[in-house]
């Protein structure tokens, strides 16, 4: 059994009459963990609180065994943090800014300076790294956050949003990054985002929190598992291919332009094929369906086995 | 494809009919610099994404069809007319801007309601309140904004966008900010407005949410319009571009000798994944699958492809 890196228990935070965190329990194993939950489901309390800038109300919280509020400069040592607001000094460069950064941390000078001059090469900035961060992109800012949050090697990194307000090759680029650094540097790695399709990518476990509550807790494949559905998308004709598989004692149901299909044994593999051949349909795509994280947000009356429930309906 | 923003746009067709917008070789410049450069396109009802990458120009687009910008050059109309300083046309133009520029104030309810009077409604209170339930802000309107999260805010905002139910409805990156749950929403929204008729632009970043909403697409790089038009269209027209297929099945390697003796077929490698095929005519092949693989007793377990879907057209389109 790892031991738990960040663990709550009983955790809650109130702003006056808003309950941000309500008796919250966790327990966070090593890894690439995605938080997710819906807006004001107390998911920056829950960062800050672990950061110890905010009081739980009741409750506690530690990370690596030490309390949230009584060992807050212990915590700051092994984590880092990377905000999801604009808060980089625009008249520094990013060299000056996270050696000022690793120098606060407590880093020697010397050791500041090589920490700096790695974790920049790491994020991939180069020779933009001696000019002013006033005047760089999106990409680059957010890999100055990144950099100065993993500058005194912490053992736990607590990302807020990372991909905000990047355009698809730097998100692409920031995700890989993440990727990397969880498992290069072998630390765990916490990843606040709304982006299920980018959790799904770079996480190895889910955290998914609601109105100050645990929702869900496990690892991500257990959300994307294989159903016993097979989904058999045609360019056209899927009328007529669900016709003739109901004419050979298969269950099928038409969803646009796929047909959906209970796996019963492997056999039926077969009969899709050469109800597809004998109808000479332009096959697109058979693939056995799999959950989505999305799933878990839908209304509770589709999260329950999403395949199962897909083509128990009668034969149309 | 490789020759787009060179020697014009690829353009798919759009299926005809009145277009609620038109670009006419549209250009802006900013003294030296040019953010939307000789751009020319129609659409017409239904959602269309707006994508490209960070600065190639989709916020200026915006803003000119908004009417806050004119062009240098060029010419923009919406249903017909230009926008630029015509507050008749702003009647049935929405727009839901990136900036965050709300009153923090205000309440949602109120927000809403001054867009409503903006527009010079009659029923300026029943508007706002049903423009409030569309975007689910229902139990935050009497809040002052500034204690609103950032979907609750993007909401206020969409929700003052369509208080005047109007034609067109132009949203720069209205995802963002917002949670997953409130993500569904809005597409929904999106889609069902589309349905009734209404012309919708949003630009985002997020491609596997464009592709949820539909499959219309406006690309810009770097101030031209690179494509234009439904992207499997698109990706069809970048025929020095094979598609890629892999099969998975009960014996791979006879497959894939079954697969080659066919002239759609040009390449076939066998990798872990299963049997990945190289063709240039995609609908040939598609239609040979099933067939060929029962001629040669192979079970096929799984068919798909991971260069037609949204981000691979967009990732052809952009580097290169």
């Amino acid at each position: 059994m790892a031991m738990a890196l960040i663990e709550t228990s009983g955790l809650s935070k109130h702003f006056g009459q808003v309950k941000a965190l309500e008796r919250l329990d966790l327990a966070v194993e090593p890894g690439i963990i995605g938080l997710v939950g819906a807006n004001g489901a107390g998911k920056s309390t829950l960062l800050k609180i672990l950061l110890g800038l905010l009081t739980p109300t009741s409750g506690r919280a530690s990370v690596l065994g030490m309390d949230s509020v009584r060992e807050t400069r212990g915590i700051r040592q092994v984590v880092g943090y990377m905000p999801e607001h604009d808060c980089l000094p625009p008249d520094v460069g990013a060299t000056e800014f996270v050696t000022h950064m690793a120098r606060i941390s407590g880093l020697p000078r010397t050791a500041a300076r090589e920490r700096t001059a790695e974790v920049l090469r790491h994020v991939g900035l180069y020779e933009e790294r001696y000019r002013q961060i006033g005047g760089y992109s999106t990409g680059m800012k957010q890999r100055v956050k990144l950099a100065q949050a993993l500058v005194h090697d912490p053992k736990v990194l607590l990302l807020d949003e990372p991909t905000n307000g990047l355009d698809p090759s730097g998100r692409e680029e920031m995700l890989d990054l993440i990727k990397r650094t969880g498992t290069e540097f072998g630390i765990t790695v916490v990843v606040a985002s709304h982006l299920l399709g980018e959790i799904e990518q770079v996480c190895t476990y889910l955290l998914a929190i609601d109105a100050g509550h645990l929702l869900s807790a496990a690892p991500i494949s257990h959300f994307t598992q294989r159903t016993p559905v097979l989904a058999v998308e045609v360019e056209e004709g899927a009328d007529r291919l669900v016709a003739a598989l109901a004419a050979k004692g298969v269950r099928a149901r038409q969803d646009g332009s796929r047909v959906l299909v209970a796996i019963e044994s492997d056999a039926l593999y077969d009969m899709v094929r050469d109800s597809v051949a004998d109808l000479a349909l332009p096959l697109v795509r058979m693939q056995q369906e799999r959950g989505r994280l999305e799933d878990l947000f839908r209304d509770a009356s589709a999260t329950a086995s999403p395949g199962a429930a897909m083509v128990t309906g009668s034969p149309q | 494809m490789q020759a787009t923003p060179l020697t014009g746009p690829a353009a798919a067709p759009i299926e005809a009919g009145p277009l609620a917008i038109e670009l006419r070789n549209v250009a802006r410049w900013y003294g030296n610099v040019v953010a939307v450069n000789d751009v020319s396109f129609g659409l017409g009802p239904g959602v269309t994404g707006l994508l490209g990458p960070n600065g190639a120009g989709k916020t200026t687009l915006l803003h000119m069809l908004a009417g806050f910008l004119a062009p240098s050059a060029g010419e923009v109309l919406v249903l017909g007319r230009s926008p630029h300083r015509d507050p008749g046309v702003y009647r049935q133009i929405g727009l839901v801007p990136e900036r965050e520029a709300v009153y923090a104030f205000l309440t949602g309810l109120e927000y809403v309601r001054f867009n409503a009077r903006l527009q010079g409604l009659r029923d300026a209170d029943g508007a706002a309140l049903d423009a409030i339930r569309r975007v689910g802000l229902e139990d935050a309107m009497d809040r002052p904004i500034g204690t609103y999260s950032k979907g609750m805010r993007q909401r206020a905002k969409v929700a003052g966008a369509l208080v005047h139910d109007p034609q067109v409805l132009l949203l720069d990156e209205p995802f963002n900010g917002m949670d997953p749950r409130q993500r569904i929403a809005m597409m929904d929204l999106l889609g069902q407005m589309a349905e009734a008729g209404r012309t919708i632009l949003f630009s985002s970043h997020i491609l596997e949410e464009v592709e949820r909403v539909g499959t219309q697409i406006l690309v810009m790089v770097a101030g031209r319009l690179a494509a234009s038009g439904d992207f499997h269209a698109i990706r069809a027209l970048m025929t020095d571009r094979p598609h890629m297929i892999t099969i998975r099945s009960s014996d791979d390697r006879k497959l894939a000798a079954a697969l080659m003796t066919n002239p759609a077929v040009f390449a076939v490698e066998l990798t872990p994944d299963g049997c990945s095929v190289q063709t240039a005519q995609l609908g040939a092949f598609r239609r040979l699958i099933a067939g060929a693989s029962r001629t040669a007793g192979v079970r096929i377990t799984e068919v798909f492809s991971e260069d037609e879907s949204l981000e691979k057209v967009f990732e052809y389109l952009v580097r290169r």
